[in-house]
């Protein structure tokens, strides 16, 4: 039995949805479109005027050394600090998910890099790895090899924050019969982890994967204040690249690069869910 | 993983163990003897203490750093001591009114909370503290730190090889004073520990943070007043105007019938793929054609309305019972009163975590902001930064210092509602 709508509550609802609605059209649906369509149009004589080249910019743009090389970055940015990400979550969690005296404190100090921002602790690294003024004087950032290493440190301790505090949620929505159990079998610490507390809180993991991935792939004020992309580009990551090309005489290229970051991003995140969820364990 | 979930049901064979529950260490080291029981206790208390090392040890370094001395002095061959710092203030009362009452008020605060807790008290419950011998311990500690810590910097200041002896007086005689109001606790040796640890800790933070003159150098070099303004008005504008609109639009889908809903709330969360990182250059654009470029306008517009705060609130309000609201209907409350004398109260926990995340979010913002802003009147704390560290590659203390400013204030976000802020963090993680 379907009842009419009520001409008031439809009203109603579009005045209360109308402030979100002009947000999301005007700087989330309007923009990306743009987009797409900027990426159609070439720059002539250093933005003098634009030229409509179809798909042919998204096809030369998209399959170059330049974006290619962004990518790259980013990919070696998320391979640096996701694995990282998922083990020291994994571990701080473990280790303060007890009932021992003082263990708020340790809680405490395991969460505490929720605290600095990622220009903050882009600064604090920036100034650790200094060559010359620098406690841990190193001469990683002079080094195209070590350069995107010493960035991703940054990232991975300002994660461990995030990661512990998303794990250790897991972990207490375990119940506690599951491990006394497990412990009753005669199962040792290392197997009862391996084999009872991840499968169990493996919906826990692939949250925190997507997360750290999509943040991984975003990576920008790290690389902007440590390294400023150098040595010698070796460090620009995709979105570096995109807010590098933010001119008006390089819009059709940014606007490919876009879209294309668009894509990773869908297509990571997609290909992260169709195959893990399978293997992801949910309790009824 | 059906064979894992077979033997964990399989039924214990085993009761003698049964039988020794451990309250304190379950699990980890049920059926132990008492001697492998202390080796495991001093074996996750150690590796508790590790991973806390790890994990503080850039904030532990970079604090090394900020105070000590510039690279002009490392570079004259000169000790990378404490003593080398640059110190700021000659006595506790000089440095202008506002800092005078703003440290004595915080070292007071201090202490006033250690008695609280120590005498059982909470936040909520400040009565405990109201006895003469607690609230002379407060007053009598935080004389006896003025006085002393003017000692230190002192000595600091002319580099005198007193001020380990000013220190050592400064950390004892606040440690008396704080006996006087932790006296009565048994066993003896526990005040003596408490009070001795708070005073070091006092004794520390009040020579570092109020003596050397590296912050206020890191303000005033960074001009962090003016970006730190703006960061907070950003802040609170983007938050309110987040909270608001999540609020309204949550209310729509979580409660009002209306034509094409699950179309519409299918757009609302497809903008959760286009993240400003993809949308940038175009929104870029749309600021510039809006001619607001440089202005709070442009630094809040793309950021007034979010689809996770309205999941997150429509989950809210679905917990809200049916009955509540067809019982204020009756009692004649329209949707307007409906929503903020009963839904919103009602839902207190989400918003509440939804409106510190969405502070920390914006107050974190750099991408945007580098991005709209190009003049340095303009920029917001975060960007002051990277300008910081372009300049000041020399003073690394001064950069480093700026840096810890710029964080304090999501410290104290953080102290004040770790709990909304973690209930936030994980909303999508954990179910329920």
């Amino acid at each position: 039995m379907r009842r009419r709508y009520s001409a008031r509550e439809v009203a109603l609802a579009f005045v209360l949805l109308l402030p979100s609605i002009v947000v999301f059209v005007a700087f989330f649906y309007r923009p990306f479109l743009n987009l797409l369509h900027w990426g159609t149009f070439e720059s002539r004589r250093n933005g003098a005027y634009f030229e409509d080249v179809g798909l042919t910019q998204y096809r030369e743009q998209l399959t170059g050394d330049d974006f290619r090389e962004g990518l790259w970055h980013s990919v070696q940015f998320v391979l640096y600090t996701v694995p990282a990400g998922l083990v020291l979550g994994v571990l701080l969690a473990v280790a303060a998910h007890r009932r021992l005296k003082g263990i708020k404190a340790f809680q405490a100090i395991f969460s505490s890099t929720l605290a600095s921002s990622v220009a903050v602790t882009s600064v604090i690294f920036f100034y650790l790895f200094n060559p010359v003024v620098g406690l841990v004087a190193t001469n990683w950032l002079n080094d195209p090899t070590w350069a995107m290493f010493a960035v991703s440190l940054s990232s991975i301790w300002q994660n461990m924050g995030l990661a512990f505090v998303i794990v250790l949620a897991g972990l207490q929505a375990v119940p506690d019969e599951v491990m006394e159990a497990a412990t009753l079998d005669g199962y040792g610490p290392v197997r009862r982890l391996l084999r009872i507390t991840l499968p169990l809180i493996s919906p826990v993991l692939l949250f925190l994967l997507v997360v750290l991935v999509i943040f991984g792939l975003q990576a920008f004020a790290q690389v902007d204040i440590i390294t400023k992309g150098g040595p010698v580009s070796a460090t620009e990551t995709l979105v570096f690249k995109i807010n590098r090309l933010n001119r008006p005489d390089n819009i059709g290229i940014g606007a490919v690069y876009s879209v294309g970051l668009f894509f990773v991003t869908l297509v990571v995140t997609a290909v992260q869910f169709t195959i893990l969820e399978r293997r992801v364990h949910y309790a009824q | 993983m059906p064979s894992d979930a077979g033997s964990v049901a399989a039924p214990a064979a085993t009761d003698d163990l049964l039988g020794s529950p451990e309250p304190v260490l379950a699990g980890a080291t049920i059926g132990k003897s008492s001697g492998r029981r202390t080796l495991g206790l001093v074996g996750q208390y150690g590796l508790l203490v590790v991973l806390a090392t790890i994990v503080l040890a850039p904030v532990a370094l970079s604090l090394m750093q900020a105070l000590s001395p510039p690279f002009p002095y490392i570079d004259a061959g000169k000790p990378l001591h404490p003593v080398a710092v640059d110190w700021k203030d000659r006595s506790w009362l000089s440095g202008g009114a506002f800092s005078v009452v703003a440290r004595t008020a915080l070292v007071a605060l201090a202490l006033a909370w250690v008695q609280l807790r120590s005498a059982g008290g909470t936040a909520r419950h400040l009565s405990p503290l109201a006895t003469p011998r607690r609230l002379l311990a407060v007053v009598a500690g935080t004389v006896v730190l003025a006085v002393l810590v003017t000692g230190i910097w002192e000595a600091s200041y002319s580099r005198s090889s007193a001020t380990a002896w000013w220190w050592l007086a400064a950390v004892f005689g606040v440690a008396a004073t704080q006996l006087i109001g932790l006296g009565d606790i048994r066993p003896v040796w526990k005040p003596l520990l408490v009070s001795l640890l708070i005073s070091v800790a006092v004794v520390t933070f009040a020579t570092i943070a109020f003596g050397t003159s590296v912050w206020s150098r890191g303000w005033d070099q960074g001009d962090l007043g003016p970006a730190m303004t703006r960061s907070f008005s950003v802040t609170v504008l983007i938050t309110v105007a987040q909270v608001v609109t999540s609020i309204l639009a949550a209310y729509a889908f979580a409660f009002l019938r209306f034509p094409l809903k699950t179309l519409i709330f299918a757009l609302f969360m497809g903008t959760l793929l286009l993240p400003l990182e993809v949308t940038l250059l175009a929104n870029v654009q749309t600021i510039r054609e809006l001619g607001w470029i440089n202005s709070n306008a442009g630094l809040v517009a793309p950021f007034a309305a979010t689809a996770f705060g309205t999941f997150l609130i429509r989950q809210g309000f679905k917990g809200v019972p049916p009955e509540i609201q067809d019982a204020t209907r009756l009692d004649g409350y329209g949707h307007m009163a409906f929503l903020w004398r009963f839904a919103v109260p009602l839902t207190r926990p989400v918003i509440a975590s939804f409106t510190v995340i969405s502070a920390l979010g914006a107050w974190n913002q750099y991408l945007w902001p580098q991005a709209v802003i190009d003049d340095s009147r303009y920029q917001t704390a975060q960007i002051r930064l990277k300008s910081i560290v372009g300049t000041e590659v020399a003073n690394a203390n001064v950069g480093v210092a700026a840096a810890i400013l710029v964080a304090i204030p999501v410290v104290l976000l953080l102290i004040a509602f770790q709990r909304q802020i973690i209930r936030g963090l994980t909303a999508g993680a954990v179910k329920g």
